[in-house]
Protein backbone atom coordinates (compact mmCIF):
# COMPACT_ATOMS: atom_id res chain seq x y z
CA UNK A 1 0.00 0.00 0.00
CA UNK A 2 1.33 3.42 -0.83
CA UNK A 3 1.67 6.03 1.87
CA UNK A 4 -1.95 6.96 2.30
CA UNK A 5 -1.51 9.74 4.81
CA UNK A 6 0.44 11.98 2.50
CA UNK A 7 -1.03 12.29 -0.95
CA UNK A 8 1.60 13.57 -3.25
CA UNK A 9 0.77 16.26 -5.69
CA UNK A 10 1.50 15.64 -9.32
CA UNK A 11 4.49 17.14 -10.98
CA UNK A 12 7.00 14.34 -11.20
CA UNK A 13 8.56 14.50 -14.63
CA UNK A 14 6.96 11.25 -15.72
CA UNK A 15 3.58 11.67 -14.07
CA UNK A 16 0.68 12.71 -16.29
CA UNK A 17 -1.32 15.75 -15.28
CA UNK A 18 -3.90 14.69 -12.77
CA UNK A 19 -4.51 14.11 -9.13
CA UNK A 20 -4.17 11.09 -6.91
CA UNK A 21 -7.38 9.26 -6.17
CA UNK A 22 -9.33 11.01 -3.39
CA UNK A 23 -6.76 13.82 -3.44
CA UNK A 24 -9.32 16.53 -2.58
CA UNK A 25 -10.86 14.46 0.18
CA UNK A 26 -7.55 13.57 1.78
CA UNK A 27 -6.18 17.08 1.46
CA UNK A 28 -9.31 18.23 3.27
CA UNK A 29 -8.37 16.00 6.19
CA UNK A 30 -4.76 17.10 6.18
CA UNK A 31 -5.56 20.84 6.03
CA UNK A 32 -8.23 20.64 8.73
CA UNK A 33 -5.85 18.78 11.02
CA UNK A 34 -2.97 21.21 10.48
CA UNK A 35 -5.07 24.39 10.75
CA UNK A 36 -7.04 23.23 13.78
CA UNK A 37 -3.74 22.59 15.48
CA UNK A 38 -2.79 26.21 14.84
CA UNK A 39 -5.94 28.08 15.84
CA UNK A 40 -7.62 25.73 18.30
CA UNK A 41 -10.35 23.15 18.26
CA UNK A 42 -13.11 25.59 19.08
CA UNK A 43 -12.61 27.03 15.60
CA UNK A 44 -13.18 23.66 13.94
CA UNK A 45 -16.20 24.80 11.96
CA UNK A 46 -14.50 27.94 10.66
CA UNK A 47 -11.47 25.88 9.72
CA UNK A 48 -13.62 23.42 7.78
CA UNK A 49 -15.28 26.28 5.88
CA UNK A 50 -11.88 27.79 5.07
CA UNK A 51 -10.60 24.47 3.74
CA UNK A 52 -13.75 23.89 1.71
CA UNK A 53 -13.29 27.36 0.20
CA UNK A 54 -9.68 26.60 -0.68
CA UNK A 55 -10.64 23.40 -2.50
CA UNK A 56 -13.31 25.28 -4.46
CA UNK A 57 -10.76 27.93 -5.39
CA UNK A 58 -8.39 25.19 -6.53
CA UNK A 59 -11.09 23.64 -8.68
CA UNK A 60 -11.49 26.90 -10.60
CA UNK A 61 -7.87 27.98 -10.71
CA UNK A 62 -6.43 24.60 -11.63
CA UNK A 63 -8.90 24.04 -14.43
CA UNK A 64 -8.22 27.49 -15.87
CA UNK A 65 -4.47 27.18 -15.55
CA UNK A 66 -2.74 24.03 -14.37
CA UNK A 67 -2.11 22.18 -11.16
CA UNK A 68 0.71 24.04 -9.43
CA UNK A 69 3.96 22.26 -8.71
CA UNK A 70 3.37 22.24 -4.98
CA UNK A 71 -0.37 21.82 -4.89
CA UNK A 72 -0.42 21.08 -1.16
CA UNK A 73 1.29 24.35 -0.29
CA UNK A 74 -1.03 26.20 -2.68
CA UNK A 75 -4.06 24.80 -0.87
CA UNK A 76 -2.60 25.53 2.53
CA UNK A 77 -1.93 29.15 1.64
CA UNK A 78 -5.46 29.77 0.37
CA UNK A 79 -7.11 27.95 3.28
CA UNK A 80 -4.93 29.82 5.76
CA UNK A 81 -5.81 33.19 4.20
CA UNK A 82 -9.51 32.33 4.20
CA UNK A 83 -9.30 31.37 7.84
CA UNK A 84 -7.42 34.51 8.88
CA UNK A 85 -9.88 36.73 7.03
CA UNK A 86 -12.77 35.24 9.01
CA UNK A 87 -11.00 35.29 12.36
CA UNK A 88 -9.80 38.83 11.81
CA UNK A 89 -13.40 40.02 11.64
CA UNK A 90 -13.86 38.83 15.19
CA UNK A 91 -12.00 41.12 17.56
CA UNK A 92 -12.16 38.58 20.33
CA UNK A 93 -9.67 36.47 18.48
CA UNK A 94 -6.85 38.97 18.42
CA UNK A 95 -4.72 36.74 20.60
CA UNK A 96 -5.05 33.82 18.28
CA UNK A 97 -4.08 36.02 15.40
CA UNK A 98 -0.99 37.26 17.18
CA UNK A 99 0.13 33.70 17.46
CA UNK A 100 -1.01 32.33 14.16
CA UNK A 101 -1.04 35.25 11.76
CA UNK A 102 2.05 34.83 9.72
CA UNK A 103 2.87 35.30 6.10
CA UNK A 104 0.58 32.49 5.15
CA UNK A 105 3.47 30.17 4.53
CA UNK A 106 2.89 26.60 5.44
CA UNK A 107 4.87 25.73 8.54
CA UNK A 108 7.88 23.67 7.58
CA UNK A 109 6.67 20.93 9.88
CA UNK A 110 3.47 20.48 7.89
CA UNK A 111 5.31 19.58 4.74
CA UNK A 112 7.15 16.61 6.16
CA UNK A 113 5.27 13.37 5.83
CA UNK A 114 6.07 12.44 9.42
CA UNK A 115 4.70 15.67 10.81
CA UNK A 116 1.57 15.49 8.70
CA UNK A 117 1.05 12.01 10.08
CA UNK A 118 1.30 13.47 13.57
CA UNK A 119 -1.30 16.11 12.81
CA UNK A 120 -3.69 13.57 11.36
CA UNK A 121 -3.14 11.25 14.30
CA UNK A 122 -3.77 14.04 16.75
CA UNK A 123 -7.01 14.84 14.96
CA UNK A 124 -7.98 11.18 15.09
CA UNK A 125 -7.54 11.22 18.86
CA UNK A 126 -9.56 14.42 19.08
CA UNK A 127 -12.40 12.72 17.22
CA UNK A 128 -12.22 9.81 19.64
CA UNK A 129 -12.49 11.89 22.79
CA UNK A 130 -14.51 9.92 25.36
CA UNK A 131 -16.39 13.11 26.20
CA UNK A 132 -18.04 12.96 22.80
CA UNK A 133 -21.12 10.82 22.41
CA UNK A 134 -20.07 7.47 21.05
CA UNK A 135 -22.10 7.79 17.86
CA UNK A 136 -20.60 11.21 17.18
CA UNK A 137 -17.00 10.02 17.10
CA UNK A 138 -17.21 7.99 13.91
CA UNK A 139 -19.15 10.71 12.12
CA UNK A 140 -16.71 13.40 13.21
CA UNK A 141 -13.76 11.34 11.95
CA UNK A 142 -15.46 10.73 8.61
CA UNK A 143 -16.19 14.43 8.23
CA UNK A 144 -12.96 16.06 9.39
CA UNK A 145 -10.32 13.42 8.66
CA UNK A 146 -11.73 11.66 5.64
CA UNK A 147 -13.37 14.68 4.00
CA UNK A 148 -16.80 13.14 3.41
CA UNK A 149 -19.80 15.49 3.28
CA UNK A 150 -22.77 14.94 5.59
CA UNK A 151 -24.72 13.57 2.65
CA UNK A 152 -21.98 11.11 1.75
CA UNK A 153 -21.68 9.98 5.37
CA UNK A 154 -25.43 9.44 5.65
CA UNK A 155 -25.41 7.42 2.45
CA UNK A 156 -22.61 5.20 3.68
CA UNK A 157 -23.95 4.67 7.19
CA UNK A 158 -27.54 4.02 6.08
CA UNK A 159 -28.89 6.94 8.02
CA UNK A 160 -30.39 10.34 7.30
CA UNK A 161 -28.45 13.47 6.60
CA UNK A 162 -30.30 15.19 9.45
CA UNK A 163 -29.10 12.51 11.81
CA UNK A 164 -25.49 12.91 10.69
CA UNK A 165 -25.81 16.65 11.05
CA UNK A 166 -27.16 16.26 14.58
CA UNK A 167 -24.29 13.99 15.61
CA UNK A 168 -21.75 16.41 14.15
CA UNK A 169 -23.33 19.38 15.90
CA UNK A 170 -23.22 17.54 19.23
CA UNK A 171 -19.56 16.73 18.74
CA UNK A 172 -18.68 20.30 17.80
CA UNK A 173 -20.60 21.68 20.78
CA UNK A 174 -18.74 19.44 23.17
CA UNK A 175 -15.39 20.35 21.65
CA UNK A 176 -16.22 24.05 21.82
CA UNK A 177 -17.23 23.87 25.48
CA UNK A 178 -14.02 22.21 26.51
CA UNK A 179 -11.90 24.68 28.43
CA UNK A 180 -8.71 22.90 27.44
CA UNK A 181 -9.37 23.08 23.77
CA UNK A 182 -7.37 26.11 22.73
CA UNK A 183 -4.52 23.72 22.22
CA UNK A 184 -4.98 20.19 21.12
CA UNK A 185 -3.37 18.00 23.77
CA UNK A 186 -0.03 16.49 22.85
CA UNK A 187 -0.01 12.96 21.54
CA UNK A 188 1.36 11.54 24.78
CA UNK A 189 -1.70 12.70 26.71
CA UNK A 190 -4.01 11.40 24.04
CA UNK A 191 -2.86 7.83 24.25
CA UNK A 192 -5.36 7.06 26.96
CA UNK A 193 -7.95 7.34 24.20
CA UNK A 194 -6.43 4.44 22.35
CA UNK A 195 -9.29 2.02 23.08
CA UNK A 196 -11.78 4.53 21.70
CA UNK A 197 -9.63 5.05 18.61
CA UNK A 198 -9.51 1.31 18.07
CA UNK A 199 -13.23 0.94 18.36
CA UNK A 200 -13.86 3.77 15.90
CA UNK A 201 -11.51 2.27 13.32
CA UNK A 202 -12.97 -1.16 13.88
CA UNK A 203 -16.48 0.21 13.46
CA UNK A 204 -15.45 2.06 10.32
CA UNK A 205 -14.00 -1.09 8.82
CA UNK A 206 -17.01 -3.19 9.74
CA UNK A 207 -19.43 -0.65 8.31
CA UNK A 208 -17.70 -1.08 4.99
CA UNK A 209 -17.00 -4.79 5.21
CA UNK A 210 -20.40 -6.01 6.34
CA UNK A 211 -22.31 -4.24 3.62
CA UNK A 212 -24.29 -6.05 0.99
CA UNK A 213 -22.61 -6.89 -2.29
CA UNK A 214 -24.43 -4.21 -4.23
CA UNK A 215 -23.03 -1.39 -2.16
CA UNK A 216 -19.46 -2.59 -2.14
CA UNK A 217 -18.18 -0.03 -4.59
CA UNK A 218 -19.26 2.84 -2.40
CA UNK A 219 -18.90 1.34 1.03
CA UNK A 220 -15.52 -0.29 0.45
CA UNK A 221 -14.24 3.26 0.73
CA UNK A 222 -14.98 2.97 4.43
CA UNK A 223 -12.66 -0.05 4.59
CA UNK A 224 -10.00 1.90 2.75
CA UNK A 225 -10.33 4.77 5.21
CA UNK A 226 -10.19 2.36 8.17
CA UNK A 227 -7.01 0.87 6.77
CA UNK A 228 -5.59 4.32 6.08
CA UNK A 229 -6.21 5.49 9.64
CA UNK A 230 -5.19 2.13 11.08
CA UNK A 231 -1.91 2.23 9.20
CA UNK A 232 -1.35 5.74 10.45
CA UNK A 233 -1.84 4.51 13.96
CA UNK A 234 0.18 1.33 13.65
CA UNK A 235 3.23 2.94 12.08
CA UNK A 236 3.42 5.91 14.33
CA UNK A 237 1.73 5.56 17.65
CA UNK A 238 4.00 3.08 19.30
CA UNK A 239 7.60 4.11 18.77
CA UNK A 240 10.23 1.56 19.69
CA UNK A 241 9.82 1.10 23.40
CA UNK A 242 8.80 -1.37 26.03
CA UNK A 243 5.10 -1.01 25.19
CA UNK A 244 5.35 -1.39 21.47
CA UNK A 245 3.72 -4.68 20.56
CA UNK A 246 1.94 -3.24 17.56
CA UNK A 247 5.16 -2.17 15.97
CA UNK A 248 6.68 -5.60 15.95
CA UNK A 249 3.97 -7.55 14.25
CA UNK A 250 0.73 -5.73 13.67
CA UNK A 251 -0.67 -8.57 11.63
CA UNK A 252 -0.45 -11.16 14.37
CA UNK A 253 -0.53 -9.07 17.52
CA UNK A 254 -3.13 -10.33 19.94
CA UNK A 255 -5.64 -8.41 21.98
CA UNK A 256 -6.05 -4.74 21.36
CA UNK A 257 -4.54 -4.81 17.92
CA UNK A 258 -6.66 -7.63 16.66
CA UNK A 259 -8.63 -5.28 14.44
CA UNK A 260 -5.55 -4.79 12.33
CA UNK A 261 -5.20 -8.52 11.92
CA UNK A 262 -8.80 -8.57 10.78
CA UNK A 263 -8.07 -5.74 8.38
CA UNK A 264 -5.02 -7.53 7.03
CA UNK A 265 -6.81 -10.80 6.41
CA UNK A 266 -10.15 -9.60 5.24
CA UNK A 267 -9.05 -6.45 3.48
CA UNK A 268 -8.24 -7.75 0.02
CA UNK A 269 -11.43 -9.74 -0.29
CA UNK A 270 -13.96 -6.90 -0.39
CA UNK A 271 -11.35 -4.62 -1.90
CA UNK A 272 -10.49 -6.50 -5.02
CA UNK A 273 -9.28 -3.34 -6.66
CA UNK A 274 -6.82 -2.69 -3.88
CA UNK A 275 -5.40 -6.19 -3.92
CA UNK A 276 -3.80 -5.56 -7.27
CA UNK A 277 -2.20 -2.29 -6.25
CA UNK B 1 -14.13 29.64 -43.00
CA UNK B 2 -13.04 32.13 -40.45
CA UNK B 3 -14.08 31.37 -36.94
CA UNK B 4 -16.46 33.61 -35.12
CA UNK B 5 -16.32 34.39 -31.45
CA UNK B 6 -19.12 33.73 -29.04
CA UNK B 7 -19.49 35.16 -25.56
CA UNK B 8 -20.89 32.63 -23.11
CA UNK B 9 -22.56 33.92 -19.96
CA UNK B 10 -23.03 31.59 -17.01
CA UNK B 11 -26.16 32.26 -15.06
CA UNK B 12 -27.19 30.58 -11.87
CA UNK B 13 -29.86 30.91 -9.24
CA UNK B 14 -28.57 32.02 -5.86
CA UNK B 15 -28.19 28.80 -3.87
CA UNK B 16 -29.15 30.37 -0.55
CA UNK B 17 -27.39 28.33 2.09
CA UNK B 18 -27.27 25.09 0.16
CA UNK B 19 -24.11 23.13 0.89
CA UNK B 20 -21.49 23.27 -1.83
CA UNK B 21 -19.99 20.22 -3.50
CA UNK B 22 -18.10 17.73 -1.34
CA UNK B 23 -14.34 17.29 -1.85
CA UNK B 24 -14.98 14.06 -3.75
CA UNK B 25 -17.53 15.77 -6.00
CA UNK B 26 -15.05 18.58 -6.59
CA UNK B 27 -12.48 16.07 -7.73
CA UNK B 28 -15.00 14.58 -10.16
CA UNK B 29 -15.83 18.07 -11.43
CA UNK B 30 -12.13 18.76 -11.82
CA UNK B 31 -11.74 15.65 -13.98
CA UNK B 32 -14.85 16.48 -16.00
CA UNK B 33 -13.75 20.06 -16.70
CA UNK B 34 -10.27 18.96 -17.71
CA UNK B 35 -11.64 16.35 -20.09
CA UNK B 36 -13.97 18.93 -21.61
CA UNK B 37 -11.20 21.50 -21.91
CA UNK B 38 -8.95 18.98 -23.63
CA UNK B 39 -11.64 17.82 -26.03
CA UNK B 40 -12.56 21.33 -27.14
CA UNK B 41 -9.22 23.05 -26.76
CA UNK B 42 -9.40 24.44 -30.29
CA UNK B 43 -12.76 26.03 -29.58
CA UNK B 44 -12.13 27.50 -26.16
CA UNK B 45 -10.70 30.89 -27.01
CA UNK B 46 -10.71 32.25 -23.47
CA UNK B 47 -11.63 30.24 -20.38
CA UNK B 48 -12.90 33.51 -18.92
CA UNK B 49 -13.41 33.88 -15.22
CA UNK B 50 -15.91 33.66 -12.43
CA UNK B 51 -17.53 36.79 -11.10
CA UNK B 52 -17.92 37.76 -7.48
CA UNK B 53 -21.44 38.40 -6.28
CA UNK B 54 -21.05 42.07 -5.41
CA UNK B 55 -21.45 44.58 -8.19
CA UNK B 56 -22.31 48.13 -9.16
CA UNK B 57 -24.61 49.34 -11.87
CA UNK B 58 -23.83 52.71 -13.40
CA UNK B 59 -26.54 54.76 -15.08
CA UNK B 60 -26.79 58.43 -16.04
CA UNK B 61 -28.61 59.07 -12.79
CA UNK B 62 -26.04 57.45 -10.53
CA UNK B 63 -24.65 54.21 -9.21
CA UNK B 64 -26.52 51.37 -7.55
CA UNK B 65 -24.83 48.66 -5.53
CA UNK B 66 -25.66 45.01 -5.94
CA UNK B 67 -26.81 42.47 -5.03
CA UNK B 68 -29.88 43.02 -7.10
CA UNK B 69 -32.60 41.25 -5.25
CA UNK B 70 -35.14 41.51 -8.02
CA UNK B 71 -33.08 39.24 -10.28
CA UNK B 72 -33.75 35.55 -9.97
CA UNK B 73 -30.58 34.64 -11.81
CA UNK B 74 -27.16 36.16 -11.45
CA UNK B 75 -24.33 36.13 -13.96
CA UNK B 76 -21.62 34.09 -12.30
CA UNK B 77 -19.00 33.87 -15.01
CA UNK B 78 -18.15 34.11 -18.68
CA UNK B 79 -15.94 32.62 -21.34
CA UNK B 80 -15.31 33.08 -25.02
CA UNK B 81 -15.74 30.25 -27.52
CA UNK B 82 -14.50 30.40 -31.07
CA UNK B 83 -16.39 28.34 -33.63
CA UNK B 84 -17.37 28.19 -37.28
CA UNK B 85 -21.00 28.72 -36.51
CA UNK B 86 -23.64 28.84 -33.81
CA UNK B 87 -24.28 25.09 -33.89
CA UNK B 88 -20.67 24.31 -33.19
CA UNK B 89 -20.58 26.88 -30.37
CA UNK B 90 -23.68 25.27 -28.92
CA UNK B 91 -22.05 21.84 -29.10
CA UNK B 92 -19.08 23.10 -27.11
CA UNK B 93 -21.25 24.73 -24.48
CA UNK B 94 -23.61 21.78 -24.23
CA UNK B 95 -20.69 19.55 -23.30
CA UNK B 96 -19.46 21.94 -20.62
CA UNK B 97 -19.84 20.42 -17.13
CA UNK B 98 -21.22 23.75 -15.86
CA UNK B 99 -24.46 22.97 -17.71
CA UNK B 100 -25.23 20.33 -15.10
CA UNK B 101 -24.86 22.63 -12.11
CA UNK B 102 -28.16 22.98 -10.33
CA UNK B 103 -30.21 25.89 -11.67
CA UNK B 104 -27.53 26.87 -14.17
CA UNK B 105 -28.09 28.24 -17.64
CA UNK B 106 -25.54 29.28 -20.23
CA UNK B 107 -26.34 31.98 -22.73
CA UNK B 108 -24.41 32.09 -26.02
CA UNK B 109 -24.13 35.40 -27.88
CA UNK B 110 -22.20 35.88 -31.07
CA UNK B 111 -19.75 38.75 -30.93
CA UNK B 112 -19.90 41.13 -33.90
CA UNK B 113 -16.18 41.67 -34.01
CA UNK B 114 -16.74 45.38 -34.47
CA UNK B 115 -14.14 47.41 -32.66
CA UNK B 116 -15.22 50.20 -30.44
Amino acid sequence: MSEPSHPRGPGGPASPPGLAEHYFRHEYGRLVAVLVRRVGLHHLEVVEDAVQGALLAALTAWVADAIPQNSGAWLYRVAHNNLMAVLRKDHGHQKILDGAADQGEEPVSATFAGEVRDELLRMLFVCCDEKLPRESRLVLALKTLCGFSTGEIAFRLFTTEANVYKRLARARDRLRDDELDTQTPPLELLRSRLPSVHSVIYLLFNEGYLSARAEHAIRSELCEEAIRLGTLLATDLCPAGPDAPARRAPGVAPGRHRWLAVAGRAGPQPLGRRASE
Amino acid sequence: MAKRKYLVLFRSQPTGGQPGPSPEQMQQMFAAYNAWKEKFKDAIFDMGDQLKSEGRVVTASGVADGPFVEVKEVVGGYMIVSAENFDRAEEVVRACPAVHAKGASLEIREMTGAKM
